[in-house]
């Protein structure tokens, strides 16, 4: 049986430790064309966004779930919120842990509520990221 | 450099035009991890319908967060960043791309944080809904 609303609270472990490095904060930025000093300093924050690269990492354990039936490349990002404690630095050590809040289905149609606790290796929370997707499974005549 | 104290409901924040090219999506899938084919290959496009390649909803949330950064310059009073991705970015495989122009305007303050509203489009479309950012302002 694919995903249901009887799966709302299942949690998922924590993604393996990312290291947050200057570097790649770098590059980051570059990408967003994003000159902003802070991403720059002696002591570097990531740009907020970033967390969301961290937070689809943890996304994965939801296709990797042989029980929810779903598929990356059938799935749309709806909409994304971030709650922000402090920004990500570099130099930090953090891992992302999955939570399904709400499934409402519609047709062949999942709409995932699914939020991802960043955290230090040390336990301090960084940030919560929120998203909803959009699971569309194929009909029954399509090949 | 903003003088946050001055922040008032109504305060518009400076405008912010950007222009989404092919280079820009290949650095961000790169930079993002983000290797869906939609965001760099027209003919994986085209097999899904689409008219060529989109930008990565992302990309768009996290340009159209400058509008808001630019102006605090600190990007750690950011608390809170929300958006709908309403319909994404078509980014040509030209020179001249997709120029995406971001608004923003201070809706309401409570207890010295902002609420910023974000407006973004690529010519008549709506490319983020509901687009929300909180910045402290203490």
């Amino acid at each position: 049986m694919p995903i249901s609303a009887a799966h709302a609270g299942k949690t998922y472990p924590p993604t393996a430790p990312y290291e947050v490095t200057r570097g790649k904060i770098a590059e980051f930025a570059a990408a967003l064309g994003d000159a902003n000093p802070a991403y720059a300093a002696a002591a570097p924050v990531a740009p907020p966004t970033f967390a969301a690269v961290l937070a689809a990492e943890a996304w994965g354990a939801l296709f990797a779930d042989p029980e929810l039936d779903l598929q990356l490349k059938r799935t749309i990002h709806y909409d994304q919120a971030f709650d922000f404690v402090r920004p990500l630095r570099a130099g930090d050590e953090v891992t992302a842990s999955l939570t399904i809040d709400k499934v409402r289905l519609r047709g062949a149609t999942a709409f995932i509520t699914v939020s991802v606790a960043l955290a230090t290796t040390a336990g301090e929370p960084v940030c919560t990221a929120v998203s909803t997707l959009l699971h569309t499974w194929p009909s029954e005549d399509a090949s | 450099m903003t003088d946050l104290s001055t922040v008032a409901v109504g305060t518009e924040l400076p405008a912010l035009q950007v222009t989404f090219d092919r280079q820009r999506l290949v650095r961000y899938a790169g930079a993002s991890g983000d290797f869906n084919p939609i965001h760099y290959s027209d003919h994986h496009a085209r097999a899904l319908g689409l008219a060529g390649c989109l930008a990565h909803g992302m990309l768009t949330m996290g340009v159209g967060l400058r509008v808001v950064t630019d102006w605090c310059v600190d990007p750690g009073r950011v608390r809170r960043y929300s958006v709908r991705f309403t319909k994404p970015v078509q980014v040509p495989d030209d020179d001249a791309g997709a120029v995406v122009h971001f608004t923003a305007r201070v809706s309401a303050i409570e207890d010295a944080v902002a609420t910023v509203a974000i407006d973004a489009r690529c010519g008549e479309d709506k490319v983020l809904g509901a687009a929300v950012a909180e910045v402290s302002l203490a």
